[in-house]
């Protein structure tokens, strides 16, 4: 029922799109949140999105993962049409998704939180309880099994939900900020844990506001400015492109420094 | 998940006991009606505990059951098994119309809601006397035998309704330990997150309602034939609804054994000052007030997630050193 | 309009350390105001620059570190305390109460009892630099565009007749036009009444355009502070906000 995404293509110009983003406009009242966003995603890529506040990322995760439905344009995975369909269908079709805020049910314990995933995918129970602990032992929150949700620290939450996630058996994986809010020190932990399942042949979608974390991990970029996409290639091509250093910064970065 | 299943075979096994060694019709009574109030508040916990949709409406459901019971039975002469039949289906029905509701409506507008749809067929039942008497109500025929569930005997009646009650309780333990369990608690803590994971949360919503519905209507037909009468101000009261809800919040809303507990402290407490106060109307109605009120701030000061959770903590206190 | 290099500060902070629980945000932040300049905290998301902000005020407390206000130390004390002081913080988002009318909102800026004898004097001037207050009096806050909004949140910072003005993202969803006018008027209270202004943006060179002098935080620690003639423009800056590969 769910598959695994092939192996990373190198090169990137004959892969396949796994997941392609066309035209998506998204409006809210007077605001346009996205305005004509259009990218692909081949199998076992990482694509990084960035863009300074409000120009339009998260609702771009809204719209691909359902929980939005777009005014215009539509996103497909692997020529299916998710536009238009419920969140849980799009999570059983496979894509699934992490939050900003990360969203724990706290009443649960972690085991249960992640069988939550895995009965996505299993009718058994106990398989599904399996299959939860294996993904436990993979985050690193194995001796964590019994805790109750509410009561893990923002690092070890985020495993959790990127464990929940994992359990739905995705062929897109959508993570909304790995590195936000938690300590320091469990940031490598943490990048590591990605580019370990993007290793594995995962197929991912980052959004993340730490520049260092993201141009390490990513093997391309697309970057968002006040709902357009203003730049989609390598990291070292994004960061210098003009249009993006103008909008994180402002035009008097973006110029040429001025001859000695 | 509540996990010792003991207490609830100690408390299911000391009911059916009790008809052996209690003749005092009196008391006989007050099991009945314990196990009953029980079930209905079971009923109502797979929605509002277990599905997290709490409706302060749900006696539309019980009226329906009552008045499918009662109204089949004297008009057409129909078993009250089959007016209980017809109940379930009438009150899945509404549950589905309720179930689209909680899909559009949140928090306290969902409630709002509910309570308007006992009202409604609350004014329906009681003008409505061509078809069901108004508001004078409905008397229920007493036909002796166990199609018509014309029952004279208390005891029988007592196991009849254990039956039921265990069926209820069966119910929430298999919501408990299923898988579609495991997704309504996800549900329950947190809607969005758990459609980002698969979860159908808004058909389960539906679903759940509409079993609960079912049950609860199944209660109504039942207690309709033991009572002997329908009384629209009472079948489709709010009272009524809160006291289904009462039952579950106090004896522990996210358990299968805590709603019979919390029926049992709410219907014991009831008897007894109705024996000690005796008569009928306005002042019986502020007594219970009077009741709820104590009842539910010392439940919410000492024990916040009910009765039985409380007690469960303390008896494994003692047993501090085994792991769960 | 800048301060003699030899005068004390108004805002002095040193190795302030914040934490949310076991959670450190803050480590050794420092922050420096003189009397009638205005400067910039910058910092990509997450950095900590509200953090910082909100400690100062003293809706957070510090773990470590010095708070020194005008020679006297506050860190430590809480919120309603600091605003009798000379200090007022503008929240982000504005935060006024909506549903009370424009006038309300503004004097309960006054609330604390060193600025409230002079409150109707105070209302005044204050006016005189926002005509929207004057114009908007009776109607409810909630009403009110972005902007007039911000404009109000600012008058309302007044009112507490600070020395210094603390106002965490001031152009937050507000067209050009507006960000201009509000950038003015900053200039004016700066200028006319000397009053220091600190202020939280995303926007690097609307900042630094506007400030006499900038602070760039990266993940709660201060690590580059500046005229802005010389952050902009900055290498620096630059790999802050946009990683190594950018330079």
């Amino acid at each position: 029922m769910a598959g695994r995404a092939v192996a990373p293509a190198r090169g990137g110009h004959r892969a396949v799109s796994l997941l392609s983003v066309a035209g998506v406009t998204k409006r809210f009242g007077g605001i346009t949140a996205n305005r004509e966003i259009a990218f692909d995603v081949a199998a076992g890529e990482l694509v990084g999105v960035i863009g300074p506040n409000g120009s339009g990322k998260s609702t771009l995760f809204e719209v691909i993962s359902g929980f939005y439905h777009p005014d215009e344009g539509e996103v497909r995975l692997d020529g299916h049409r998710l536009t238009g369909l419920s969140p849980d269908r799009v999570c059983r079709l496979g894509v699934a998704r992490t939050f900003q805020k990360l969203r724990p049910f706290a009443g649960l314990t972690v085991v249960d939180n992640i069988m939550v995933g895995a009965l996505t995918r299993t009718r058994d129970v106990r398989h599904a309880r399996e299959r939860a602990r294996a993904l436990l032992e993979r985050v690193g929150l194995g001796d964590k099994a019994e805790a109750h949700a509410g009561t893990l620290s923002t690092g070890q939450r985020k495993r959790l939900e990127l464990a929940r996630a994992l359990a739905t058996e995705p062929r897109v994986l959508l993570l909304d900020e790995v590195t936000g809010g938690v300590d320091q020190r469990t940031i490598p932990g943490l990048v590591q844990l990605v580019r370990e399942l993007h290793a594995g042949g995962l197929t991912l979608i980052v959004i993340e506001h730490n520049m260092r974390v993201i141009t390490a991990v990513a093997q391309r970029i697309v970057a968002l400015y006040l709902g357009e996409k203003i730049a989609d290639g390598p990291p070292d091509a994004v960061t210098r492109d003009r249009r993006v250093v103008e909008a994180y910064l402002g035009q008097a970065y973006a110029a040429p420094a001025p001859a000695p | 998940m509540s996990g010792a299943t003991a207490p609830a075979v100690a408390f299911f096994a000391l009911a059916a006991l009790a008809p052996v060694v209690v003749r005092d019709a009196f008391l006989l009574d007050g099991l009945v009606l314990i196990l009953l109030w029980g079930s209905v508040a079971a009923a109502w916990n797979v929605a509002g505990g277990y599905a997290g949709q709490v409706s302060l409406g749900h006696s539309v459901f019980f009226g329906l059951g009552a008045y499918s019971a009662a109204l089949l039975g004297t008009r057409w002469g129909l078993s009250p098994w089959i007016g209980l039949a017809v109940g379930a289906v009438l009150a899945i029905a509404v549950g589905f119309v309720i179930g689209f509701l909680s899909n559009r409506l949140r928090g306290p507008y969902f409630v709002l809601a509910t309570i308007a749809f006992s009202q409604v067929l609350l004014i329906v039942a009681s003008r409505w006397r061509a078809f069901t008497s108004g508001s004078e109500g409905i008397a229920v025929p007493f036909r002796p035998g166990f199609w018509t569930l014309g029952i004279a005997d208390k005891r029988v009646w007592v196991y009849l309704i254990l039956a039921l009650a265990v069926g209820v309780y069966l119910v929430q333990l298999y919501l408990e330990r299923s898988r579609r369990g495991y997704q309504l608690a996800a549900v329950r803590e947190d809607e969005d997150a758990a459609l980002s994971l698969g979860v159908p949360a808004r058909r389960l919503k539906v679903a759940a309602i509409a079993v609960s519905a079912a049950l609860t209507a199944a209660c109504g037909a039942l207690w309709a034939q033991y009572v002997g009468f329908v009384d629209p101000f009472y079948v489709f009261s709010v009272d009524l609804s809160v006291r289904f809800a009462l039952g579950a919040v106090l004896g522990g809303i996210g358990t299968a054994l805590g709603p019979f507990v919390g029926a049992a402290l709410v219907t014991t407490l009831e008897t007894y000052l109705r024996a000690r106060f005796g008569g009928i109307g306005a002042g019986l109605v502020g007594i219970y007030l009077i009741i709820y009120g104590v009842a539910l701030i010392a439940i919410v000061r000492f024990a916040p997630q009910g009765l039985v959770p409380w007690l469960g903590a303390r008896w494994r206190r003692p047993a501090a050193g085994t792991a769960r | 309009m800048s301060a003699s290099p030899g005068a004390a500060p108004l805002l002095d902070v040193t190795d302030l350390d914040v934490a949310y629980g076991d959670f450190q945000v803050l480590w050794e932040a420092a922050l420096r105001v003189g009397e009638a300049e205005i400067v910039a905290v910058l910092g990509p998301n997450g950095a900590g620059k509200s953090t910082l902000m909100n400690t100062i005020s003293g809706l957070l407390e510090p773990r470590g570190g010095r708070i020194v206000f005008q020679g006297e130390r506050i860190d430590g004390l809480p919120a309603h305390r600091t605003a009798g002081r000379g200090l007022a913080h503008v929240l982000e988002r504005r935060r006024l109460f909506p549903f009370l009318t424009v006038l309300d909102n503004v004097l309960l800026g006054a609330h604390n009892p060193v600025a409230r004898p002079h409150r109707a004097e105070t209302l005044a001037r204050v006016e005189a630099l926002f005509p929207v207050v004057a114009a908007r009096r009776t109607q409810l806050a909630h009403t009110l565009s972005g902007g007039e909004q911000q404009m109000v949140a600012i008058a309302r910072g007044l009112m507490a007749r600070p020395h210094l003005l603390m106002i965490d993202e001031p152009f937050l969803g507000l067209a050009p036009l507006i960000v201009e006018q509000i950038g003015g008027l900053m200039r004016r209270i700066r200028d006319e009444q000397g009053i220091g202004i600190v202020f939280i943006e995303q926007n690097v060179e609307l900042a630094l355009r506007l400030a006499d002098r900038g602070y760039v935080l990266e993940s709660g620690r201060t690590i580059l502070s500046g005229r802005s003639a010389e952050l902009l423009r900055s290498d620096e800056v630059k790999r802050i906000f946009l990683g190594d590969l950018a330079l």
